[in-house]
């Protein structure tokens, strides 16, 4: 996975758009964050391997918004500016712990199929 | 809504500023040049506006999702206030209640169509005088000229409805209301017995086989539901009718009828005077009902000028039946209807002013909101989803209540209102409903939001720091509000007021005739034979004579026509003679032409028994009543009320005139007046007397055979338990009615009792609403100046000073509104006048009285924060 490219506007990305959702629910499961810090946290979690293309993030927020997924709401941060803070929403808990399972058995055959083709 | 308030509504540009200048400054962390820095944040960001392209196409198609989110959490909110929310819940639903259940019945009465198909098409015809005088009742010849000249109509039919008649043979003898029909009837209406089969054409020409229709009702009690009622025959007078169909169920027009005869079988009607007949028809295809009333306007004028004097009809009218049939309940329902919408206005001005005191709370909540872009059409739509939660919890709480109150409706109302029995809560009154509590909802949230403006004008959030206060523009909307109440409210105190004062002033009409409660015994006399009028006389001579054996009874009379309404109530031309035998008939006068105009007069024709006006207390005023001696082989003797004499001889004697009144029972010979007594109120208590001529049934027995007795004495109570016994002694196929003199006036008075009773309600209802405002808005004040009231008295006022500064401002409040509710009756007065009695729709005692029920109400409410008021600290609230 390398979207280190700007998104095109004809993202041929489903597979990938399913797993950014993850990450951003992932990324939000423990407390709410605004936008920015979403992205940052994701990169640092993923030692800057997954720099996000930052814009493609709103999109995706205001979808998972819509879904019910993820709710949001202005705070005042501790520089004192305004933002909006995003949080889980007991669907969004849902959704991540089914995501996340499936993308351990996809990710579980993926390397059984990759050792099994080393032997 | 446009994509640039989309935008600003979801705060989209500030969140991407953020993002970027979060950036910007992580890039500077990094070591990078401010220039640098700014540079990496946007490349590494993205186009900025495709972005906001695409999120805004998530956004979009989320309106609806977002309104039902907005609910929710109005419904959180609500919760978290349940004081507050059941308050408006209930207060809403009171008004959608009121206004829904009366809706229901105005519904049921005046607006659902009648079930016949495409029953707008159908109409009544009547004749017009000279005058312009309405007649119901058409003449034969007319009808027939109408039928044949006219192309308005598909079909036209005519009928006479003879009200209740004594019919044998059923399961026992039953009053059965008959109507005689034209054979175009059934066709007319468009319906057809559901049983058997309509008339046959040998059962509709003279002298044919006596046949009837009968409803479903009539069928199902009097007949037990036989599927062989074709065997059964109704005898009425001296016919027997087969049972030939029944309709189907819930047809009974006109009047209730249960059994159909066919007018064919009696002689056709030659005169042209003899006003014997109603017409109905139906529209053809496309004729509108103008074109309709033209032709049948030029079609009756041409046949005034062609008989003369020969018809009394000058033109002609016409109505939808609809409208005919509900013509007398239209004013009492139209100014119900009006009550209730009233109440539900109050109603929604009061909630709004509970909103808007908690908007005051929450003005924190709607400053953030505002100062972090939320924007004001995001901040309305919150409200109006707040108030749609509240306006459709309160529809539903209406709905429900509607629904018993329309049952409510139904027992109270007055017994003449067509339909009412069947008035519910059908669809179309959940609909209105709904629609109501859509307006009110709308108005609410648009209201609040209107007060909730002024957080954004002071949105500073320092300035929020103490809270629940409003500004000064708040707090003036609510006074508006207030005075909008009131006004509204002593709108319907007035309308009340005029109600009771009409209706005290109805209490107050002598009705002629005084009676402590007697009991009043209704009945048809049984005809058969040719010596049907020994019989008549025979049965009323043998109930009189046993009434008058019960112990105790003081009192027993008969009389054709008992006031009140429910009598036989007949009214003629007569003429006067100069001698007994001047003129052998009612014709031989007539053909005098123009002549006879001189010696006209126009009575109502009643026939009694000798003890009637001495039993009724109706006063003798000149000559004699009627003795028992007065026989069948003498002449005919007559007593007239008072305003015939005065209206017919004025300043002259009447005693001993001679009077030709053969047009009302057949009877030629001539009446001699003996007597002049005082009028009585016959059909209504508040019509002015007709004038009457009484005849004595020994000699005028011809028209009488529905009649009432009149027994005093005994309880009523105690008569009941005998008198159907006598009755039946008398002749076991008697049908019978018993009710009290009392109930008589009550049936008279329920249509105003009804209106005065429900319009009460809704005044008192919007009374208490009011006064709760007022309250809630004085307290509000005293709150909000607890420390101006501190330094007032920590200056020296006493508690009085306080008393009248806080309660003052209520009571000028209330006089605010009594001001506007006064204007309000003056404009609207003239649409209540029809349900008015002696009293005009600005009658000063009413309006004084209300105005002052209202200001010391609004005193009442006023003083009671205000002396919270009074025990304020000084030291405390300047503290605070």
């Amino acid at each position: 996975m390398s979207p280190r490219q700007p998104p095109r506007d004809d993202d041929p990305e489903d597979v990938l758009q399913g797993t950014l959702d993850m990450l951003v629910l992932r990324a939000i499961q423990h407390e709410p964050m605004h936008g920015w810090g979403i992205t940052d946290r994701l990169e640092q979690w993923s030692e800057h391997v997954l720099q996000l293309g930052q814009g493609t993030l709103y999109p995706a927020l205001y979808r998972l918004e819509r879904q019910g997924l993820i709710e949001s709401e202005w705070q005042v941060t501790e520089n004192n500016r305004r933002a909006r803070y995003y949080s889980l929403t007991a669907a969004g808990r849902r959704r991540l712990a089914t995501e996340v399972a499936s993308w351990e058995r996809l990710s579980r055959a993926i390397n059984l199929v990759l050792k099994a083709a080393r032997t | 809504m446009s994509k640039r308030s989309d935008d600003l509504d979801r705060g989209l540009d500030e969140e991407i500023r953020f993002h970027l200048d979060q950036e910007i400054q992580k890039q500077i962390r990094l070591g990078h040049s401010p220039e640098e820095a700014r540079r990496k944040a946007y490349v590494r960001f993205g186009g900025v506006e495709p972005l906001k392209e695409r999120t805004r196409d998530e956004f979009r198609p989320a309106l609806v999702q977002d309104f039902f989110r907005d609910m929710k959490v109005g419904a959180r909110m609500l919760t978290r206030t349940p004081a507050f929310a059941l308050a408006a819940i209930l207060t809403i639903g009171l008004g959608t209640g009121a206004a829904t259940a009366v809706f229901s019945v105005v519904n049921g009465v005046l607006l659902r169509p009648l079930p016949f198909p495409e029953s707008d098409r159908l109409v009544r015809l009547f004749q017009l005088d000279g005058s312009n005088r309405r007649n119901n009742s058409v003449s034969g010849p007319n009808f027939e000229d109408w039928q044949s000249m006219t192309r308005s109509f598909v079909s036209m039919a005519r009928m006479s409805f003879w009200g209740p008649v004594a019919v044998a043979g059923g399961a026992e003898p039953v009053l059965a209301t008959t109507t005689v029909v034209s054979k175009e009837f059934f066709q007319t209406m468009g319906v057809q017995p559901a049983f058997g089969r309509g008339f046959a054409p040998d059962e509709q020409q003279l002298g044919g086989v006596p046949a009837a229709i009968v409803s479903r009702a009539f069928w199902q009690r009097s007949l037990d539901a036989s599927p062989e009622f074709g065997r059964r025959a109704l005898r009425m007078g001296d016919r027997a009718y087969a049972v030939v169909g029944v309709m189907p169920d819930g047809f009974e027009y006109p009047n209730g009828t249960a059994v159909w005869l066919a007018r064919e079988l009696n002689p056709p009607d030659t005169s042209r005077t003899a006003h014997n007949f109603q017409v109905i028809a139906r529209l053809a295809d496309g004729v509108r009902l103008e074109v309709a009333q033209a032709e049948i306007s030029t079609v009756s004028r041409g046949l005034k000028e062609r008989h003369g004097d020969g018809t009394w009809m000058s033109d002609a009218g016409i109505v939808p039946l609809l409208e005919q049939l509900t013509a007398t309940s239209r004013p009492a329902l139209r100014l119900l209807f009006g009550a209730a919408l009233l109440l539900l206005v109050i109603a929604v001005l009061n909630v709004s002013s509970l909103l808007l005191a908690r908007a005051a709370a929450r003005r924190r909540d709607f400053a953030v909101q505002l100062a972090i872009g939320a924007g004001r059409a995001r901040l309305v739509r919150q409200l109006l989803a707040e108030t749609s939660v509240l306006c459709l919890i309160g529809g539903v709480i209406g709905s429900v209540t509607a629904a018993w109150g329309v049952r409510a409706l139904v027992v109270l109302g007055p017994r003449s209102t067509p339909r009412l029995a069947e008035a519910h809560v059908d669809w179309t009154a959940l609909a209105f409903a709904l629609g109501i509590s859509t307006v009110a909802a709308v108005v609410l949230g648009l209201l609040t939001s209107l007060g909730a403006r002024d957080a954004h004008l002071s949105s500073t959030l320092s300035d929020v720091g103490r809270g629940g206060t409003l500004s000064r523009r708040g707090v003036l909307t609510r006074q508006t509000l207030v005075v909008a109440q009131v006004a509204l409210t002593l709108l319907l105190l007035a309308g009340t007021g005029l109600l009771a004062r009409s209706f005290v002033r109805v209490l107050a009409i002598e009705p002629g005739f005084s009676l402590d409660d007697a009991l009043i015994v209704d009945l048809t006399l049984s005809d058969g034979g040719s010596n049907f009028r020994q019989r008549r006389i025979a049965q009323i001579d043998g109930l009189l004579e046993r009434l008058r054996g019960v112990p105790g009874v003081t009192g027993a009379a008969m009389t054709s026509g008992f006031p009140l309404g429910g009598g036989n109530y007949a009214n003629g031309q007569f003429f006067e003679m100069a001698t007994a035998d001047e003129f052998k008939s009612y014709v031989d006068i007539l053909r005098l032409g123009p002549a006879a105009k001189e010696r006209a007069g126009f009575a109502g024709f009643r026939v009694t028994s000798a003890e009637y006006f001495r039993s009724m207390n109706i006063r003798l005023i000149r000559g004699r009543l009627f003795e028992n001696t007065d026989t069948t082989d003498g002449g005919h003797v007559a007593v007239i009320s008072e305003s015939l004499a005065t209206a017919r001889w004025p300043g002259r004697d009447p005693i001993g005139r001679y009077v030709q009144f053969g047009n009302m029972d057949g009877e030629q010979k001539s009446l001699r007046v003996i007597g002049v007594v005082g009028d009585v109120r016959e059909i209504t208590l508040e019509a002015p007397p007709v004038a009457l001529l009484y005849g004595f049934y020994r000699q005028r027995p011809n028209s009488v055979w529905r009649v009432s007795f009149v027994v005093r004495g005994p309880s009523p109570e105690t008569l009941s338990r005998v008198v159907p016994q006598l009755v039946r002694d008398v002749n076991p196929d008697l049908p019978f009615q018993l009710r009290t003199v009392r109930q008589a006036f009550d049936a008279a008075l329920s249509n105003r009792r009804f209106s005065l009773l429900l319009i009460a309600v809704f005044g008192g209802a919007a009374l208490v609403l009011a006064m709760l405002g007022l309250y809630a808005v004085i307290a509000y004040l005293v709150e909000q100046r607890t420390r101006e009231i501190g330094i007032r008295m920590a200056l020296g006022a006493t508690s009085m000073d306080l008393l009248r500064l806080v309660a003052g401002r209520g009571v000028a409040l209330a006089m605010a509104g009594s001001v506007a509710g006064i204007g309000g009756v003056f404009l609207l007065g003239p649409f209540v006048r029809d349900q008015l009695f002696l009293v005009g729709p600005g009658d000063p005692l009413v309006l004084g009285v209300v105005a002052a029920v209202t200001v010391l109400a609004s005193l009442t409410a006023s003083v009671l924060p205000a002396r919270r008021a009074t025990r304020v600290s000084p030291v405390e609230s300047l503290r605070g």
